[in-house]
């Protein structure tokens, strides 16, 4: 377990709802229309505060995880809202304890953003995947427009401090880890994406 | 509707102060090339402060973007003007114009983003 990044994140869960309370009204619509798609057995990696549960359709089983308990106690009272089962449990993406080719849909919020090593993490949900399977992210990444994205490198020494980088290749690092990208799609500009990829059979 | 108000408001608030910083600090006559890299400094940190403040209310990027675009320019922009001592001679015609800065640079994010926005990839299976 990557304690370091826990701590941060534990700490991070006091003012999380309060911090991303705008992102969550204002992108809620993109979400939801993302998560439509999960089905069959479901992993969300990084539950957070479980502020993205009220954007899953309703009827589903998911297993949850995160690295910070202090998160997974702040998200159980929303896990007890949903109509359908969501399952809380700890762990690291970079080691999950879950058996190969277990889950149909993995979904990721502003997740890679924050993994230390975001490939190490995606080939882990690579393996968890059925042949088949996708995984659905939201997910915010590096701007290719000229000045947008050298604020993003500039932010990064700052933002990394209490939270995610800002200046990740996610995309590129999903095609890494092996899946093949299915749908990417640019929510506001070119820095907050949701991306469908594919474990093809 | 409401999200659009305030991204405008935001950049307004963030372009006012951006030169009211600017001009407090930037003195008619000072270099220009040192003016315009204290100004954008300004309005790199007031940028920041104000854009960290408002990103609960309108969301993180949505903030954070225009408002680093306003700072980074607007306080380069400011700093030559005021170094130069052209135009808006008082401080209300400085803050005028630093609210329509904000305003314009709002509206041409809002404008990129929408020829942005949508499917990059769709390889439909």
């Amino acid at each position: 377990m990557d304690t370091a990044t826990q701590r941060k994140w534990d700490a991070a869960s006091r003012s999380f709802d309060f911090i991303s309370f705008g992102d969550d009204h204002r992108l809620g619509p993109h979400k939801r229309r993302l998560f439509a798609k999960m089905h069959g057995a479901i992993l969300m990696v990084a539950a957070g505060t479980g502020n993205d549960f009220r954007f899953f359709p309703t009827g589903q089983s998911i297993l949850a995880i995160d690295i910070s308990p202090r998160m997974l106690e702040r998200a159980e009272k929303k896990a007890a809202q949903y109509q359908g089962k969501i399952e809380l449990r700890q762990m690291d993406v970079c080691q999950l304890q879950l058996p190969d080719s277990s889950f149909d849909s993995v979904v990721t919020v502003c997740t890679f953003c924050s993994v230390p090593e975001p490939v190490v993490g995606l080939r882990e949900l690579y393996r968890v995947l059925k042949p088949g399977g996708h995984i659905l992210m939201f997910e915010h990444v590096r701007s290719r427009i000229g000045p947008l994205g050298i604020f993003l490198d500039l932010m990064t020494p700052l933002s990394r401090r209490v939270g995610p980088d800002l200046n990740r290749d996610t995309v590129g690092n999903v095609q890494k880890a092996g899946f093949r990208i299915r749908r990417e799609e640019n929510v506001y500009l070119d820095i907050v994406k949701s991306i469908e990829g594919v474990k093809d059979q | 509707m409401l999200f659009v108000i305030g991204d405008y408001l935001a950049g307004m608030m963030v372009g006012a102060l951006t030169a009211i910083g600017v001009r407090a600090v930037i003195w008619p006559g000072m270099d220009m090339v040192v003016a315009m890299i204290v100004g954008m400094a300004i309005g790199m940190a007031i940028h920041l402060v104000f854009g960290l403040i408002f990103a609960p209310l309108i969301g993180m990027f949505n903030a954070m973007i225009p408002a680093s675009l306003i700072g980074m320019y607007g306080g380069m922009f400011f700093g030559m003007r005021d170094s130069m001592a052209a135009g808006s001679r008082t401080l209300g015609a400085a803050i005028a114009v630093g609210v329509v800065f904000g305003a314009i640079v709002v509206a041409g994010v809002e404008y990129y983003d929408r020829t942005l926005r949508g499917a990059v990839v769709d390889s439909g299976y």
